[in-house]
């Protein structure tokens, strides 16, 4: 008996759900799986603030419930970790020691978080708040939070902050402009960040960077390039996402920030896509790759690179510069707008 | 504070310590003073692939039945934990070995398997067993010291529980061991963050140590006989009842007692009414293929009146059927099997407490009813083990209940004088003057053949009234629940009686009216109080693991009223969920 084709997605997220609904309506006989190394089911990853603050519960969070897949006949495998792919033999194997085998496979892992390589050493120490699980960690220690400390940025370290101040912390902010994301801030830019954020009253240190850190019994303390001691109970650390495709690299698939596809999301092997924030796209008329990020993007790019996969030839276009959409984050736009004014 | 109820499975392959695991962790968790019920499943081939699992409920409230769903998953074997899954809580927590000696093929993993709610900790058993012990077949050891350390166990008192457990073993073994549950209780400790909120919470037993025996229903079945001064055991191994033989073989002789393993069951049940006609108390253990071929003689234990014990641990049937499965479908054979009308004594205990005091009370009713008496075990009632409190010896009514001839009987002895509640004086063999024949054939007063109606008609009277006598001897069926109006009774026999226990308590907290009955008395039955509960129950439900209703069936011609069957022959125990259901679908 022939075997029935086995659609992997690798990744739980906007991307990946998409792309899975196309395999399923186009194929209705095919296997089809997720494979997610959250444990949480795919969410709204914008809404991970609201989640913290307690104004919405983890259902609320939740996108599709984990028996919309089983209805949908996908399996849906959480929490669990590709390590390897070996695309020749079209395998993939998992933390947990098991092999899985595909027909095709789409690459939606989405972005994990990025640490500046001056404060690599330091990370133990920093609180973060990319997924739902660093979220779930959080909420019960926020309470016992007084002073906190900032290192970023993002805007979801902007809005981060916004969030202690209305629950009263005390928060030092770093502005790190170098590793600001997903654009690299102008001075003009950093220098409005700054103003605004000081007419809040929130202590901005814009041109002074952590040097080193330590654990102390009360929490933390950083010293400065310019010998300042900040002391904090927590020092949460937002410097945007990086393309989750460490397990990629060195499989053959071609990979240089994110995973290089061309304009139909198409990798090195013509059975494997790659699509969402983890893409790295060809664009022909620059001839040069770009990353495109948020929700929509994402969702777009699933379903192009599974019709590509079942056949077609959509193309995708790349994202006009200035549009930033930030995991749908909607509610700094219009701060960033004027900031960018 | 919170009672703690926790269902733990462990589950592999025959020859992975699955069994031994969970041996272990019963008596830990008891000598914490928690309640405990354990039941193991193993395949019926000696050594192999096939599937073992440890079933134990913990409980710091009395346990009566094994629990159905799992909250706790320890898989040693992944293929054969996935197939537990389905008996798994949708919140449960499952340990498996993260670092296999090599990749699961798809669909193979358990890891595969966990779906949101399940909380799974990857712990290296493997890898962990190569290093404390050389090799991997620790991996069940270190499973363990990983459960205590993810659910708050001390791990001091676990190894001291440990050592114990292997005191007869050699140092090296004992050594081997402790360095793999330490290995894994460290591993865990370090690099696992615990993510459910599970713990035990250790019952108040206040400052003395809770004085339990652990122990299985084979056990207190052959401690019962052992405690009611059994002479001689005669039988041939059979699962599940071939424990019995092997304690009574340890432990018979040194009381001065003995232990014959016969050819067969034929020659089994024949010693056994030899050594009964001889005055001396003597027993078999069979299951259900060799309690067929004990039918024949038994009758002769109801003709010749010679008292006889046959413990039949009952297994999936017909014929040699499912050896390693429970099942309850031995009843019609245990009433009726046989030619003639060689009515008997049937006890059926509910759990391992009763299984000491039906051994004890067979004994007592075969000696005072000079009868065969069968006590009705299951696979799930040999093998579950249970921590009891120490069980109430015989007195010396219990152990000595012949009815010896007086001298002026002697004179001219009867020994099977028509009496008014059927017993004859029963002389032993060597009393002066007591002679007397004993045979199969029917006969009149002095034992002498008589084929004669009348003595037909008197004597078949005789061995029927005196049983009448037996409900006398025997507790009273308890009555769990509302006297009056009641929406559901439920009315069970033998080890289900404790699921059904449960499930009417459960349901009466759902403000459901649910009352229960079992009578330990199978045969002759307690029909006086079984209609006074029948009469005040809506409907009547009969749960029982057999195909056809067994038990149902027969009380069905005392109680003239429609009878509800639950029946199931899964192989398993029923669970207090399976009868809940049925009850909750009566009352609506």
């Amino acid at each position: 008996m022939q075997k029935k084709d086995h659609y992997v997605i690798i990744g739980n997220g906007p991307a990946g759900n998409r792309a899975s609904e196309i395999f399923r309506e186009n194929d209705k006989n095919a296997r089809v799986t997720i494979i997610s190394d959250e444990g949480f089911p795919f969410y709204y990853r914008h809404k991970l603030l609201d989640f913290l603050s307690g104004s919405i519960s983890d259902e609320s969070l939740q996108v599709k419930k984990h028996l919309d897949y089983k209805k949908n006949n996908i399996r849906l495998r959480l929490g669990q970790t590709v390590t390897k792919i070996d695309p020749a033999n079209r395998v993939l194997f998992l933390k947990h020691m098991e092999k899985i085998e595909y027909t095709s496979l789409i690459l939606a892992t989405g972005g994990t978080r990025s640490i500046l390589p001056s404060l690599a050493g330091f990370e133990k120490y920093f609180s973060f708040m990319t997924n739902y699980n660093e979220a779930l960690a959080l909420k019960p220690a926020l309470s016992g939070i007084k002073k906190a400390i900032v290192i970023g940025g993002d805007l979801i370290s902007i809005k981060f902050i916004k969030m202690l101040i209305n629950m009263g912390k005390d928060v030092s902010f770093f502005l790190c402009k170098e590793g600001f994301w997903p654009i690299e801030l102008t001075e003009k830019m950093s220098e409005n960040i700054a103003s605004r954020m000081k007419k809040e009253e929130i202590k901005t240190i814009l041109d002074d960077y952590p040097v080193n850190i330590f654990q102390t019994n009360a929490g933390y303390e950083i010293i400065t390039e310019n010998g300042e001691k900040i002391k904090g109970d927590i020092i949460f650390y937002f410097m945007g996402l990086k393309p989750d495709i460490d397990f990629i690299k060195g499989s053959g698939i071609d990979t240089a920030e994110g995973v290089l596809v061309d304009e139909y999301l198409k990798t090195n092997y013509k059975n494997i896509y790659a699509c969402g924030d983890c893409a790295q796209i060809y664009n022909p008329e620059f001839k040069d790759y770009w990353i495109s990020t948020g929700w929509d993007n994402a969702t777009l790019q699933g379903e192009t690179a599974a019709l590509n996969l079942l056949g077609e030839h959509k193309i995708i276009k790349p994202v006009p510069h200035k549009i930033f959409e930030v995991e749908g984050i909607k509610v700094n736009t219009s701060w960033w707008k004027e900031i960018q004014e | 504070m919170a009672e703690t109820d926790i269902v733990i499975e462990i589950c592999g392959s025959s020859g992975e310590g699955t069994i031994s695991a969970g041996e272990i962790l019963a008596r830990h968790m008891s000598r914490l003073g928690f309640e405990i019920l354990s039941f193991d499943s193993y395949p019926s081939e000696i050594r192999g692939f096939g599937k073992c699992v440890a079933h134990c409920r913990i409980s710091s409230k009395k346990i009566m039945s094994p629990g159905k769903y799992t909250d706790i998953l320890i898989a040693l074997n992944d293929i054969h934990s996935i197939s537990q899954l389905s008996s798994m809580k949708e919140n449960g927590i499952i340990i498996y070995d993260s670092n296999p000696l090599s990749f699961h093929e798809e669909d193979k993993s358990i890891a595969g398997w966990i779906e949101p709610g399940i909380t799974a900790y990857g712990i290296p058993f493997y890898k962990l067993s190569q290093k404390a012990a050389g090799n991997s077949r620790n991996r069940n050891i270190v499973a363990l010291g990983a459960f205590a350390a993810l659910f708050g166990i001390n791990d001091n008192g676990f190894k001291a529980s440990m050592e114990q457990r292997y005191a007869s073993k050699k140092k090296s073994i004992i050594e081997s061991n402790l360095n793999s549950f330490t290995e894994g209780f460290r591993w865990t400790k370090n690099n696992i963050t615990k993510l459910d909120n599970l713990f035990f919470k250790k019952p108040e037993t206040g400052n003395a140590p809770l004085k339990r025996l652990m122990m299985n229903g084979n056990q207190a079945v052959a401690m019962g006989a052992l405690d009611s001064n059994l002479h001689l055991y005669a039988g041939y191994p059979i699962t599940p009842a071939t424990k019995i033989m092997e304690i009574l073989a340890r432990e018979l002789p040194k009381k001065g007692g003995i232990m014959i393993q016969t050819e067969d069951e034929l020659s089994a049940i024949g010693h056994v009414i030899g050594a009964g006609f001889a005055g001396k108390r003597a027993m078999t253990a069979t299951s259900g293929p060799g309690f067929s071929l004990m039918t024949e003689l038994s009758g002769l234990s109801v003709m010749a009146e010679v008292p006889a014990v046959i413990v039949n641990s009952q297994r999936g049937g017909p014929s040699t059927g499912l050896p390693t499965k429970t099942e309850q479908s031995d009843l019609n054979l245990a009433l009726a099997g046989g030619s003639g009308d060689s009515r008997r004594i049937i006890l059926a205990p509910a759990d391992v407490e009763e299984c000491y005091k039906c051994a004890c009370l067979a004994f007592y009713l075969a000696e005072k009813f000079q009868t065969l008496v069968v006590i009705l075990l299951d696979f799930f009632l040999s093998n579950s083990i249970k921590n009891i409190k120490e069980p109430e010896k015989p007195d010396k009514k219990m152990l000595n209940a012949n009815l010896a001839p007086l001298q002026d009987e002697i004179k001219d002895y009867k020994r099977f004088k028509v009496t008014l509640n059927g017993i004859s004086p029963r002389s032993i063999p060597g009393t002066a003057g007591g002679m007397f024949i004993a045979t199969g054939l029917e006969h009149n007063e002095k034992g002498k053949p008589c084929y004669a109606a009348e003595t037909h008609k008197k004597m078949s009277d005789k061995r029927y009234r005196k049983l009448s006598g037996v409900l006398k001897e025997v507790p009273h069926p308890e009555w769990i629940g509302p006297k009056k109006n009641i929406k559901a009774g439920i009315l069970t026999w033998g080890s289900t009686a404790g699921a059904a226990h449960e499930a009417t308590l459960k349901a009466g907290e759902s403000g459901i009216r649910a009352a229960f009955m079992r009578p330990m008395l199978i045969s002759p039955l307690p029909v006086e109080q079984i209609k006074k509960f029948s009469d005040q129950c809506d409907v009547l439900l009969v749960p029982e693991l057999n195909y056809e209703g067994q038990f149902a069936g027969y009380i069905a011609k005392y109680l003239e009223r429609p009878i509800k069957r639950l029946n199931m022959v899964t192989g398993l125990p029923m669970s207090a969920e399976d009868i809940l259901d049925e009850i909750c679908k009566i009352a609506g």
